[in-house]
């Protein structure tokens, strides 16, 4: 096959591969705005503790898959801890829990220097993962296709879960309306509980498969957060497609962006969002102000 | 309430106090006051938009650092410009902004309106980091003349420096004081309270706004632009990132939001804070982490709910007091 | 002379049409009062009319010259207010800076930012004078939010009166007052629209009778009868549709 075109092929993998790690991200984030309201500045760093949980988990046990499995589950016992202990209590506004959220991002990232200190720390991808597959005469990365199968897995997943199952059902209601939920006699504290849990989870899944690719470091979570906040911003608060969609678009923006602009790549992103938000102020997918 | 001597003597004791500052405690703690009064008017400026009118932003950076660069470049770039036309020139930029934005803006509120201010703010962030013929990229702009007033240079007399902006940010303080006490005040907290009355009652909505943001967004310029030449260097990290939208944001809330002065004790918890860390711990993010937590569980106000709160009680003790020594 | 008209309005919310050509008319100076049962289209009325919606087609004329569609600051400065059905002041605010923010559109003060509001004596005066009729007075300086309901209501619609407006429209003002409430709500809308035309909504029989010069009926988005209250009391066709499940 013709060089080039094998070479854009690839850019286009390793942009949707950040694409769909973006995705787990924004939908995380997506899901607990949608159900409570809330703009979790702390995800982003949920999603670095994941990275060194798994970093940790690697060390120990010298195998990638158990952090995999592992250290999303941890965060997201401590992002539902977070919920319970803290954002629960919060008196008065949105703009508070916001706040506290960015307390609990900055305890977090002290905490992580403190133990693991500032440098960047590298995680080996397994054997199985790492190397490249040849599929009609060209070469794949494998660690890359393994994650967009992955996200595509979480996907099917979060999709089955909120159209099929009831916990679903009553997620997408409160978050079109959440006093009429609360008015049925369902357990929101609950179903919050759960949604924050997944959330986090999910955060802390992209957290883990992201490291072996750009290594795990305290600037991590700014990183990444900034980007992943942008794609709810410009998809739609609440609104999972949107997510996905404005993912997979910036995923290739940027790796097509830095082949052919190198230098304006980042423009590149935040032109979209600007664009965007000018005409739809409340993103592509938005429902109208809650 | 207090009468009008004590008033005045409080003034003046206060003015007293500003001015020998220089005199009695040195350049370091000189210029930590300069700081803190920049950041003062900045926090003010936000609180006019997020406190009296409810409008929350993450981009207001923007505009503190459209203040910072436009005199910035006006200075490098003119010779021979004066320092008020400098800074003026840096909040004609910030002021020329908020009027483009103006009419995208003022239609929206909530989320959308934050969230459209965080794609702007970004936006210019990454423009000024990328344009670095005119920005100078991520170094910015440094060693650009700082011309004085009466003086010849401001660079190296850090006690003139600090009345020159001391007496300009003071005076922007008072004018967003007295902002919130005139007619179009009183309109800005209704509006934050129930926007439709306001509506109903014979105001234009938008175009109220409109004046506020603008007002707001000059003010964050003047602190911008004053930041500017008080570090004679304006860079993209420094003056328009995110981190510098959050810093009024975060001091607003930490202070209080429901008041005028709210923010100036937020920025003063901030600036201690800061100091205080940087002698005994290096982890300023935790401390700071757990500021923020602490006073968004137990303090919904902040500092000056925390403050008023007090008043009440030994106010509500005084009384108690007084009456069981009637009662006796 | 009608100072109010509406010309064949129609209202649609998507599929569900609420007003199917409504020709209201109000004469000027008048009380007049738009009964009808739930669901047939009042408050729907009452917001196309002030501008929350633009009516789907139809017009709304005021002394004669199209109104349709103003926004609703436009028609408060050509002298038409209205109070809500749910209690809409400015909660956080004293119930002085209520009133005073009436006053002060009144006045046509608005974008005044080179003088304090607290130095302004005429403002201060009328709003103090206007808390006195609504025998707020006392309670000038306590949040609204701390008011009793009563009270909060009272001061709901003098907000609506203290703009001075010629037509004032008054949206249930009675909804959830005890009737000694009522009573006092009736004798201080007498006293507050001396010579004002007065539109009201109103479920509360005894008040319609009592205060409505004339009565208008909404049935199902159309103007069932128009008349006086004895014409209105012993039309057949709204004793039929309306009055006769009441048994006034």
């Amino acid at each position: 096959m013709n060089p080039v075109v094998s070479t854009y092929i690839v850019q286009g993998i390793y942009g949707i591969t950040y694409g769909m790690i973006l995705f787990l991200i924004a939908s995380g984030l997506n899901i607990i705005f949608g159900m409570m309201g809330i703009l979790n500045m702390a995800h982003a760093a949920f999603l670095m503790l994941a990275g060194y949980f798994c970093y940790q988990v690697v060390q120990i046990t010298g195998n990638f898959w158990m952090g995999l499995i592992f250290a999303p589950i941890l965060v997201a016992v401590l992002g539902v801890l977070m919920e319970q202990l803290f954002l629960r209590r919060v008196l008065g506004s949105h703009v508070g829990e916001l706040i506290l959220t960015m307390g609990i991002a900055n305890v977090i990232v002290a905490g992580i220097k403190k133990i693991w200190g500032t440098e960047s720390l590298p995680l080996q991808m397994p054997d199985l993962l790492s190397g490249m597959v040849s599929i009609a005469g060209m070469g794949y990365p494998v660690y890359r296709l393994f994650v967009i199968g992955l996200a595509l897995a979480v996907m099917l997943f979060m999709m089955l879960l909120l159209y099929r199952t009831r916990l679903g059902k009553v997620v997408r209601a409160a978050v079109s309306d959440r006093e009429m939920v609360n008015a049925l006699g369902i357990n929101i504290n609950l179903v919050s509980m759960l949604v924050f849990g997944v959330g986090t989870w999910m955060a802390g899944l992209a957290g883990v498969v992201i490291a072996p690719i750009l290594t795990v470091f305290p600037g991590l979570a700014d990183q990444v957060g900034m980007d992943a906040f942008i794609v709810v911003v410009t998809g739609g608060f609440g609104s999972l497609q949107g997510a996905f969609i404005v993912s997979i678009i910036f995923g290739l923006l940027s790796s097509y962006g830095v082949q052919f602009v190198s230098q304006f790549a980042p423009v590149l992103i935040v032109v979209f969002m600007a664009i965007v938000l000018v005409f739809r102020p409340n993103g592509l997918f938005g429902a109208k102000e809650r | 309430m207090m009468n009008k001597t004590t008033r005045i003597i409080l003034w003046m004791i206060g003015i007293l106090v500003l001015v020998l500052i220089p005199k009695l405690f040195g350049v370091y703690y000189t210029n930590m006051v300069v700081t803190f009064a920049i950041l003062s008017v900045f926090a003010l400026s936000l609180n006019m938009l997020l406190g009296y009118t409810g409008l929350l932003s993450f981009g207001h950076a923007m505009f503190f650092g459209f203040g910072g660069y436009g005199t910035a470049l006006a200075l490098k770039h003119i010779g021979g410009l004066g320092l008020l036309p400098a800074i003026g020139i840096g909040v004609l930029s910030a002021v020329v902004l908020a009027l483009i934005l103006c009419p995208l803006v003022v239609r929206v509120s909530g989320t959308a309106f934050a969230m459209l201010h965080l794609a702007f703010g970004q936006l210019m962030y990454v423009l000024a980091l990328k344009m670095y013929r005119v920005t100078g990229g991520e170094d910015g702009i440094a060693n650009f003349p700082v011309p004085g007033i009466l003086t010849e240079s401001l660079k190296n007399s850090p006690e003139n420096f600090y009345y020159m902006a001391m007496i300009i940010l003071c005076l922007c303080a008072w004018m967003m004081w007295f902002f919130t006490k005139t007619p179009f005040g009183q309109i800005q907290v209704g509006m934050r309270d129930n926007a439709n009355r306001i509506d109903y009652l014979g105001y234009k909505v938008p175009q109220s706004k409109a004046v506020i943001y603008t007002l707001s967004a000059m003010f964050a310029g003047v602190a911008g632009s004053i930041y500017g030449l008080f570090l004679n260097l304006v860079s993209a990290d420094g003056s328009l990132g995110i981190v510098m939208s959050f810093v009024p944001i975060v001091s607003v809330m930490i202070g209080g939001v429901g008041s005028f002065f709210g923010p100036i004790l937020g920025v003063a918890v901030f600036k201690m804070v800061d100091e205080l860390i940087l002698r005994y711990t290096e982890s300023t993010e935790l401390v700071m982490g757990i500021i923020l937590i602490v006073v968004m569980m137990f303090m919904p106000m902040g500092f000056m709910g925390l403050i008023n709160l007090l008043k009440k009680r030994i106010k509500a003790w005084f009384v108690a007091r007084a009456e069981m020594e009637k009662v006796s | 002379m009608n100072i109010l008209e509406t010309r064949d309005l129609h209202h649609n919310f998507g599929p569900l049409k609420v007003l199917f050509g409504v020709d209201l008319q109000v004469e000027q100076g008048e009380r007049h009062a738009v009964i009808g049962p739930n669901g047939a289209g009042k408050t729907t009325l009452f917001n196309t009319i002030t501008g929350t919606y633009v009516p789907t087609s139809g017009k709304v004329l005021f002394k004669g010259k199209d109104i349709t569609g103003y926004p609703p600051h436009k028609l408060a400065r050509i002298g038409i207010g209205r109070s809500f059905q749910i209690t809409s002041t400015f909660t956080n605010l004293m119930a002085f800076q209520n009133i005073r923010l009436a006053i002060l559109s009144k006045d046509g003060i608005r974008f005044n930012l080179f003088r304090r509001v607290d130095r302004m004596k005429r403002v201060t005066e009328e709003t103090e004078e206007m808390l006195r009729r609504i025998n707020l007075y006392e309670d000038r300086d306590t949040p609204v939010s701390a008011l009793s309901y009563g009270k909060s209501r009272a001061l709901e619609i003098s907000m609506a009166l203290a703009t001075d407006p010629e037509m004032v429209l008054l949206d249930e003002f009675s909804a959830g007052m005890s009737k000694e409430e009522t009573h006092d709500a009736v004798a201080l809308i007498r006293k507050l629209t001396e010579g004002k035309t007065v539109v009201i909504i109103e479920h509360d029989m005894d008040v319609v009778f009592n205060l409505a010069d004339r009565i208008t009926v909404l049935h199902y988005g159309k103007i069932l009868a128009t008349g006086k209250p004895e014409d209105i009391r012993n039309n057949q066709d709204v004793k039929d549709a309306y009055l006769g499940d009441l048994e006034v």
